[in-house]
């Protein structure tokens, strides 16, 4: 791996338009080496275009975008800092397996070997003879994840890298993606489905129209959206609605017997509940999942939302 | 050149010409052009003897040059090859990938210019080796035997290693138009279209244009009648361009293909 | 649920899929300025040209050259003779019997005769022709009979049994007219191949003809009282191929050269043709939409939907190939129509044909070139999106389509005539044979003729097509 230089990847003030449409609007950001950085935001954010643009295939109008404080378009040998995977179906359908990642390892200088070495380490090895258009999208995927990680760089970006992959195939790439951070690479990954990032990055830039909503750890941004709330279970649910909502907290309903209550401190609950008589079951921390945590703030930021359903 | 230079465009070429070898419908592209012109020569050889003129030696055949006829067909299979050879990479999407592993566009293009035009003249010396022995064969039967005054063909005759030279180079410079004018316009169908019909259309425009001008210019700077000076060997006095600077006008508009597409390349997002 | 689509609805869908694309459109557009071309271009270059030597000097249409072995016949009455032998110094060459108004170029005629190739004829009036006997050469017996106005042609194998071939009613013949033998033979046109390219030639040609029991009988079947006195005329054009008769014991050996005829021109130039040429670079574009509009499903998997029943396939290839057929025969016809009026007037200019008509689209054949432009464009969409679906792939079909409809273009004046000739009938670019409106010396294929042969390869391909997509996996 190549350390020589700091391998952050750096976006600044970057904007792009296309057309009529702001893609991307004054977003700044870092993924840092170390550190899985999660790149989250829904359908049509402007994920996809910053990637394109940090790797120089696309020119921003305004602002930069450098890999270990160069431009992209500068490196001579580009997979040797940058390993990066946008599409996974970006593969000539008529051409081998082998043969995609051989060109590019040519292109860069690479050992004809170091294409068998990548092909058994994302398990491809005995599919890398068959023509790219016979692959499930499971093994496109691998076989994008190979071309990656082909020049063991210090930076890595994928681009929705668990799409089309199943459980077994979900739990191996966050494996793989863990390690690759553990050794000191920066991994960014963009995705628009929290859930899979839950345990996977450490990091999270989430953006919405374009726009960067938060930069914070996944630590902080859970903790904020669980703040103040606690979870109570009792039998005695509607009564207890009613008496915390007119104590002046505000009260969500969850599963079976559950309550989220937010406004009151816990022993106040606990104590208005035990005069009435309604046993408690548990008292907890509420902790927010990243999946709600996200929901609440890109609510605004959604383009398409979906039309809720009234319920009766 | 600098040796980094030279280490970055041999690495480029050669990733190019892994390309070019693992698709199979491209060098199947190359053998249907071998297989067009070969069997085209064919064609007008078996076509022509010397009963249809006046009298056997009064023919004044430029034999070199009918037997090469069969390269305005397998140019069109050139064509197709040097538009795909940029094109499907939108296509497919993987200049994505292309441009991350070698981000200088030029660069892109120059090792691509390379390896197509290469594999290109190569074809086209193979299809030239093959329309001379058709020749060589079908000729004599024809009439036209050194008795009547046509020598057999031979490559060491000046004119018909010029002929035959300048016939692989055309077809070198037909795979960079059609090159270029795909890096251009990006898209598979415009550029085989476009390059077709500048190909064909342009010397059947010049039948039909009444101004005799326009008929002259046209028969001059067209590219393929231009391009396909090179193969005469006989009255070239009489020519209305002569064969080298025919040559050169073919690859005046590769070049200008070449340009534009290089210019659109690099400005333009991927 | 069972049952397909109707129909109806299947073309609109197709429809619907031809308009919303952009791309589609401009090669539509493309499709009627790449045929405009060369019209506009025509007439943008002739603003420079020439208020030169006025009109053209009106030649007239016919052509009245022949020698003639006659006497002068008084009231109703007929001609007999045996023709013995005629050389075969042209297809066309003709020997027979004739009835002449008078001794003079352009006057009236009835004749019956016999020639080398297309057995017995009678014509008269320069323009009008019947056919005989189709096998009849000579040896035959031929009789031409005058009663009042009215003139009947005969012919036999054995001067018993008489067909008669026509019979003509020429206004105001007066009571005597010159009858007699003639002998006629068209000019040739000679190919020869120098240089490597085609050199063509008209070249005079004389014919010789010998005809015996020649009798002259007036009404009645009397002798004529001149019979045995008889005259040369000749009116041949070329002196050195001036005709010449003998006679021996009631044997006439007779040469002639020239033709009494409607007036060939086997180099004219054909305006209307020129003026649609244009079509030869638009139908490009007409290929082009064609492959884009069937590959485009293949590429974005909407082929599954489109094709969820598998008998259906066939409609759905079927619908678009109607939406596609319509919608190019419309972009032709504006573009056909266009040329040809935009370039008539420069065309004439620069053509050194003389006697050209003005000619409009209210004439027929025009039309038909015109239209046939249209349908010619068309037939090409359709050739393409065939081949598309039977070869899958955009950049294989075009040039599978373009190349055969250029060949004989490609080969043009490289190759003897004869191989071009052959190329264009059995390729798909007879289809271009539509815009012919005059017979040249190198018309190789009647112009409906051409037009069917490029429709059976469209039928062809789309039936080729209709199989491999009801067998294949979308």
């Amino acid at each position: 791996m190549v350390a020589a230089m700091d391998a952050t990847i750096e976006v600044r003030g970057v904007h792009k338009r296309y057309g009529r449409t702001t893609a991307v609007d004054d977003l700044s950001f870092s993924a840092r080496p170390g550190q899985v950085t999660g790149f989250v935001g829904p359908n049509g954010a402007g994920k996809s275009t910053t990637l394109r643009i940090i790797l120089g295939l696309d020119a921003p109008d305004e602002g930069t975008a450098l890999v270990g404080g160069q431009r992209y378009r500068t490196l001579r040998t580009p997979l040797l800092h940058v390993g990066a995977l946008l599409d996974a179906t970006a593969v000539h359908p008529g051409r081998r397996a082998r043969d995609h990642l051989l060109w590019m390892a040519q292109s860069n200088g690479f050992p004809g070997g170091r294409v068998d070495e990548v092909l058994e380490l994302v398990g491809l090895t005995s599919a890398a003879r068959r023509r790219a258009g016979g692959l499930s999208l499971g093994m496109l995927q691998r076989l994008g994840i190979a071309g990656a990680v082909l020049g063991d760089a210090p930076m890595l970006l994928f681009d929705e890298p668990v799409n089309g992959l199943d459980p077994d195939g979900i739990r191996w790439i966050r494996g793989l993606l863990r390690s690759l951070a553990a050794e000191g690479r920066a991994v960014l990954i963009s995705s628009h489905l929290m859930s899979e990032l839950e345990d996977t990055a450490d990091h999270l830039v989430v953006i919405g129209r374009g726009r960067l909503i938060a930069d914070t750890s996944v630590r902080d941004l859970v903790a904020a959206a669980s703040k103040d709330q606690i979870q109570v279970r009792t039998p005695g649910r509607s009564e207890a609605m009613t008496l915390l909502a007119n104590a002046g907290a505000t009260v969500t309903a969850g599963d079976h017997q559950t309550l989220t209550v937010s406004g009151l401190p816990a022993e106040r609950v606990v104590a208005l509940l035990g005069e009435r008589g309604l046993p408690v079951m548990e008292v907890t921390q509420h902790r927010a999942s990243l999946e709600e945590a996200y929901m609440e703030l890109t609510r605004d930021a959604l383009d398409y939302e979906a039309v809720a359903v009234e319920e009766s | 050149m600098t040796p980094r230079r030279a280490r970055c465009l041999r690495r480029a070429v050669r990733a190019e010409w892994t390309k070019l070898r693992t698709v199979p419908s491209l060098p199947w592209l190359l053998a249907a052009a071998v297989g067009l012109t070969v069997a085209g020569s064919a064609g007008a050889l078996a076509s022509v003897d010397t009963s249809q003129c006046p009298s056997p030696s009064e023919c004044f055949e430029d034999t070199t040059k009918l037997s090469l006829t069969g390269i305005r067909l397998g140019q069109a299979a050139v064509v197709v090859f040097g538009v795909l050879a940029m094109s499907s990479e939108y296509g497919t999407g993987t200049i994505g990938p292309t441009l991350a592993a070698t981000p200088s566009r030029r660069l892109v293009l120059t090792a691509k210019a390379a390896a197509v035009t290469t594999a290109a003249v190569v074809a086209g010396a193979i299809g030239v080796l093959g329309s001379l022995a058709a020749g060589r064969a079908i000729l004599p039967g024809n009439g036209f035997t050194s008795a009547n005054g046509y020598e057999p063909l031979s490559l060491a005759d000046g004119s018909t290693l010029r002929a035959a030279a300048g016939t692989a180079l055309y077809l070198g410079l037909v795979a960079l138009l059609s090159l270029g004018v795909a890096t251009a316009v990006r898209d598979t169908v415009g550029a085989i279209t476009g390059v077709l019909a500048l190909l064909y259309a342009v010397p059947i425009v010049a039948q039909i244009v009444s101004d005799p001008r326009w008929q002259r210019r046209l028969a001059r700077y067209g590219p393929t009648e231009a391009g396909l000076s090179v193969q005469n060997t006989m009255r070239l006095d009489d020519l209305p361009i002569s064969p080298w600077p025919g040559l050169g006008v073919l690859a005046a508009y590769a070049g200008l293909a070449l340009l534009s597409g290089l210019l659109l390349f690099q400005f333009r997002d991927a | 649920m069972g049952g397909h689509a109707p129909f109806g609805r299947l073309v609109l869908a197709e429809w619907t899929k031809l308009r919303s694309v952009p791309r589609w459109l401009m090669a539509l557009a493309a499709v009627v300025g790449l045929t405009l071309l060369v019209a506009v271009f025509d007439k943008a270059s002739d603003s420079s040209s020439d208020a030169e030597e006025g009109e053209p000097l009106e030649e007239p249409d016919f052509s009245d050259e022949f020698h003639f072995v006659h006497q002068p016949l008084t009231g109703d009455g007929s001609i007999v003779a045996h023709v013995v032998s005629q050389e075969d110094s042209h297809e066309w060459a003709k020997a027979g019997l004739i009835m002449k108004e008078r001794l003079e170029v352009g006057a009236p005629y009835a004749a019956v005769l016999v020639t080398p190739d297309h057995g017995v004829r009678m014509q008269w009036d320069f323009d009008h022709d019947v056919a005989g006997s189709d096998d009849g050469a000579a040896p035959r017996w031929l009789r031409l009979t005058r009663s009042g106005d009215t003139v009947t042609g005969y012919e036999s194998a054995d001067a018993t049994n008489w067909q008669r071939v026509g019979e003509v009613d020429l206004d105001n013949l007066p009571s005597t007219v010159e009858v007699g033998l003639f002998v006629a033979s068209p000019d040739a046109v000679v190919i020869k191949r120098q240089y490597g390219s085609n050199s063509v030639n008209e070249t005079p040609t004389r014919g010789e003809a010998v005809f015996d029991r020649v009798s002259v009988e007036a009404a009645g079947g009397s002798p004529s009282p001149r019979d045995g006195e008889w005259s040369d005329y000749d009116s041949a054009d070329e002196p050195e191929f001036g005709g010449s008769s003998t006679e021996s014991g009631g044997v006439f050996t007779v040469m002639g050269s020239g033709d009494i005829a409607e007036v060939r021109r086997p180099f004219g130039d054909d305006l209307v043709e020129l003026s649609l040429s244009g079509a030869a670079v638009g139908m490009l574009a007409a290929a082009a939409l064609g492959a884009l509009f069937m590959t485009a499903e293949f590429k974005r998997g909407m082929i599954r939907t489109t094709f969820a029943a598998s008998p259906g396939r066939g409609r759905v290839l079927a619908a678009k190939a109607i939406v596609l057929g319509g919608a190019t025969f419309a972009a032709g016809l504006v573009a056909s129509v266009i040329a040809f009026l935009v370039s008539q007037a420069s065309l004439r200019n620069t053509s050194r044909t003389p006697g050209l008509p003005e000619l409009s689209l209210a004439n027929l054949t025009v039309l038909r070139a015109v239209v046939g432009t249209a349908v010619l464009i068309a037939l090409v969409a359709v050739l393409s999106l065939a081949v598309a679906t039977i070869v899958r792939h955009t950049a294989l079909a075009i040039p599978l389509v373009v190349l055969p409809l250029l060949v004989p273009s490609i080969v043009e004046g490289g190759l003897p005539l004869s191989v071009e000739n052959w190329l264009t009938r059995l390729t798909p670019a007879a289809g271009f044979a539509v815009q012919q409106t005059i017979t040249r010396y190198d018309t190789a294929i009647a112009p409906l003729v051409g037009l069917g042969v490029l429709a059976v390869y469209v039928a062809v391909a789309l039936g080729v097509a209709t199989l491999l997509l009801r067998r294949r996996d979308a």
